[in-house]
């Protein structure tokens, strides 16, 4: 049987108190609590590990490939494919690099753009 | 072709089906919907419609309908990414399916009615006793046997404590089980529903106080001219909705009945409006002098919290130019509608409307006062 929480954590426990919004690349990072020498407490994102890269993910079911062009940018790249430039990180996330510079560096390179569901599967259309 | 966009909008559906373990369709059927609607709403069952095209020498007609791809019982998950963010918005089982075949070519539809996974819930009627066990504790029992299905219960303790005794009362069900947990979550003033996500294939049982509070969504807002969000809002205030129970206890060895103090519902629900409005009418609890002091100040607490939402307004938006999802169940700030009745509300049920090319949204909002308390919502 699940553990039943008591009556306060319903109203205590604020709904939604994630310092970061849904659509943030650290929405999924763990909250830890740092305790300082005098006591107090300090909140702090864990480190954020990347979603395991398996290999259906480069392959043309999870994601569509897109040819560098000159003048491409994460950034632009996010606002075309996921309509919010915001969202570059996703695609930095499915094309493993350090810098998010390196994917548009060199004209002509093939990245991997993932699918805007968001949830990926074989065989998955988006309508 | 590189340089094709992957979807042809900020606004994409995944449609997973399966009996009880999911995939995503065939792409034939993304491409024959035509329509999904899902209404969601606090303490009820959500439900589902969609609509698809069923042309005559399609893949629908020819073999999935015969193959029982939406026969009874299937499960559907269906979830939307606005601008990259996935949220899953219904987890549920088709109940029933209607074909409208017409003479006219392309306007044969297939129509696909469900609602979500509380169905299986309802679907058996059963008997059980549980000794000394508080209502928590007899939701939690009920819940964990649907955990096959991905769902998690998250269960409170009931904010009037009723310690069991099992020497003097053991509680008994008869009904389904869905019916049965409604039952305790109305005689403590909570509410019972299932919260699909945050992955699919995952759903939260929630048996607890409606959530008010916390931080707001987007506010809407209407009457702003170009930064207005909301089509329409509607806004109604009804004197008649707000009573105020009375409930008498009677105490098993003297015999004598007294009344219950009017609770104070405000631990219950934070009052959301500056001024309250007044309850008008009264109304006496019946069967309340058998239960025990604890049970009958439960249920009056109960009814006081329940009728106390005597303003609600309704109204539709789009969200494609909201830019974001209203969520029900949660708060949400309202402005432009003048001082009386901007201010926070609670989200009571939203209605999603999806075809391809336009997302729509109805909504009703609910509060029990007039009068925003701050003078800022979360933008």
């Amino acid at each position: 049987m699940a553990d039943i929480e008591p009556y306060e954590n319903a109203l205590d426990a604020i709904p939604g108190a994630h310092p970061y919004s849904r659509s943030s690349r650290y929405h999924d990072a763990e909250i830890g609590v740092h305790r300082m020498a005098d006591g107090t407490e300090v909140r702090y994102a864990k480190r954020r590990l990347l979603p395991p890269l398996s290999e259906a993910a480069t392959a043309a079911e999870e994601s569509a490939p897109h040819t560098v062009s000159s003048g491409d940018r994460p950034d632009l790249l996010a606002q075309r494919y996921f309509g919010d430039p915001g969202q570059w990180w996703q695609i930095a996330d499915a094309n493993p690099v350090l810098d998010p510079q390196e994917l548009t560096e060199e004209a002509g390179r093939t990245i991997a753009i993932p699918h805007a569901g968001g949830f990926p599967g074989p065989g998955a259309r988006y309508a | 072709m590189p340089d094709q966009p992957v979807g042809s909008g900020p606004i994409h559906i995944t449609l997973q089906t399966g009996s009880r373990l999911t995939r995503p369709v065939p792409p034939e059927v993304t491409e024959a919907l035509l329509s999904a609607q899902i209404t969601a709403t606090a303490g009820e069952r959500s439900g589902f419609q969609m609509a698809f095209d069923l042309t005559k020498q399609g893949a629908l007609s020819r073999r999935l309908l015969p193959e029982g791809f939406f026969d009874p019982k299937t499960r559907v998950i269906l979830s939307v990414s606005v601008k990259g963010t996935a949220r899953v918005l219904l987890d549920g089982l088709i109940v029933r399916q209607e074909v409208g075949a017409s003479n006219q070519p392309g306007h044969s539809t297939l129509t696909v009615t469900g609602e979500d996974l509380t169905l299986l819930m309802d679907l058996e009627e059963r008997t059980d006793r549980y000794p000394n066990l508080r209502p928590s504790g007899r939701v939690a029992r009920i819940l964990a046997k649907y955990a096959d299905y991905g769902i998690e219960p998250r269960v409170f303790q009931e904010q009037i404590e009723q310690p069991p005794r099992e020497r003097l009362r053991v509680d008994y069900q008869s009904g389904t089980d869905l019916s049965y947990v409604n039952e305790l979550a109305r005689a403590n003033g909570y509410t019972f529903y299932l919260e699909p996500g945050p992955r699919p294939g995952r759903s939260t049982a929630v048996w607890g106080p409606e959530a008010r509070i916390g931080q707001r969504q987007h506010a809407l807002n209407v009457n702003m001219d170009v930064n207005s969000t909301v089509d329409q809002l509607t806004f109604a205030y009804d004197g008649t909705a707000r009573e105020e129970p009375q409930a008498r206890v009677q105490d098993p060895a003297t015999r004598d009945s007294r009344l219950l103090p009017q609770p104070d519902i405000g631990p219950l629900r934070p009052p959301l409006g500056r001024r309250a409005t007044p309850a008008l009418k009264r109304r006496t609890l019946s069967g309340t002098a058998k239960k025990e002091s604890a049970q009958a100040q439960a249920e009056l607490l109960a009814r006081a919290a329940l009728s106390a939402d005597a303003i609600s307004g309704s109204g539709s938006l789009d969200v494609n130019r909201h830019g974001y999802i209203l969520r029900p169940r949660e708060l949400v700030g309202v402005r432009g509608a003048g001082v009386t009745y901007d201010g926070d509300y609670f989200v009571k049920s939203v209605t999603h409307t999806i075809r391809p090319g336009s997302y729509q949204q109805n909504f009703t909002l609910s509060r029990e006062g007039l009068i925003a308390r701050s003078g800022t919502v979360r933008p």
